[in-house]
């Protein structure tokens, strides 16, 4: 902005100008100075229109881009910890059940023990994604947000 | 679905919305008012994480992470506090810890090719020329290759409408500054669009 155009008050008045958020006694000493001075009304129009090219622009959104709470009250939290709890009680004591009548029985033939073996892989595969879970759900920062 | 946190947004809004918000939105015609609501805050927290990271995946997470914030605060902030200069300023503040995290620069320019790829044709309506659509891509690009003090303060103003003591919130400077550094932004976007018409 060249001095010689006469203005007497700071540059960035001019965008205050724009974005009327100038003191009564400004404004009118912007506008008295605007009618006199091609040159500072043409910068006025000018951040006027690019005031006006960004206010109209629309920029994409991720679609997963909402959220919702899931509705975890202390009463839900509380059941959910002893629900659990009973469960892990639960299988302790049928394993353990099962571990006592197998010390009791016979030896067991070389078909019960492959069937065995093969339940015991399948509950330590289940185990295994079991632990994953747990350690994914304590990690996962928006656990209680559905997306 | 539960939304209690989402409607106390809602409900402390006001009339002053960003122009981003206010796009016609397809999707959001068929959501839930407080979903669109929700839909709308992630939006405004998206577009100034973009502006501030250059990078959509990161944008994303920070807007995500400020969501979460917003719905676990809402019901917190104070009546006459402004949901979206608080989540704004939580948007920053999770883009310096991202930051400070990746040891990266945080002044830089972004890519301009980025923004320009995030931006939504049409943005004043479906009868936009393509003339208008080339001259908006324009600014984008030249307002992502300033520097990001210059960047952030320009998204806050011309496209996010905060006012001047809401952009000192935001940016935790003295109201009394926002004049300036803004008409800096405005005169370097000024400079960089006419050094680029000198140069195609």
């Amino acid at each position: 902005m060249p001095d010689e155009c006469g203005r007497t008050f700071d540059e960035s008045l001019l965008s205050g100008y724009v974005d009327r958020a100038l003191v009564q006694s400004e404004d009118q000493r912007v506008r008295i100075h605007l009618e006199d001075c091609a040159t500072c009304r043409s910068l006025v129009e000018e951040l006027q229109a690019l005031r006006g090219v960004s206010m109209s622009t629309s920029f994409k959104a991720p679609e997963d881009l909402q959220w919702s709470e899931r509705p975890r009250s202390t009463a839900s939290r509380a059941s959910f910890r002893v629900g659990w709890m009973l469960i892990a009680i639960w299988i302790v004591a049928i394993a353990g059940q099962v571990a006592w009548s197998a010390w009791q029985a016979p030896l067991p033939t070389a078909g019960e023990v492959l069937a065995l073996a093969g339940v015991l892989g399948l509950v330590l595969l289940f185990v295994g994604v079991l632990l994953d879970r747990i350690t994914a759900s304590r990690t996962d920062r928006y656990k209680e947000v559905d997306k | 679905m539960h939304h209690v946190d989402v409607a106390a947004v809602s409900d402390t809004t006001g009339s002053a919305q960003s122009p981003a918000a206010d796009a016609p939105d397809a999707a959001g015609a068929s959501l839930d008012p407080r979903e669109a609501v929700a839909e709308r805050y992630g939006r405004i927290a998206y577009v100034l994480a973009l502006h501030l990271t250059g990078r959509p995946e990161d944008a994303r997470d920070i807007a995500q992470e400020a969501m979460l914030r917003l719905f676990r605060h809402a019901s917190g902030l104070r009546d006459r506090e402004n949901p979206r200069a608080w989540l704004l300023t939580t948007v920053r503040n999770l883009t310096r810890d991202l930051w400070r995290r990746q040891r990266v620069r945080s002044d830089g320019a972004i890519d301009p090719e980025t923004i320009a790829g995030e931006l939504l044709a049409g943005g004043s309506g479906p009868e936009e020329t393509f003339e208008r659509r080339e001259v908006r891509a324009r600014v984008w690009r030249a307002i992502a290759l300033l520097p990001g003090g210059k960047r952030e303060i320009l998204v806050l103003r011309d496209f996010h409408d905060l006012s001047y003591a809401e952009i000192a919130r935001v940016l935790g400077i003295p109201a009394g500054t926002v004049m300036s550094r803004l008409h800096a932004a405005r005169t370097a976007l000024r400079a960089a669009l006419k050094e680029g018409m000198t140069r195609a």
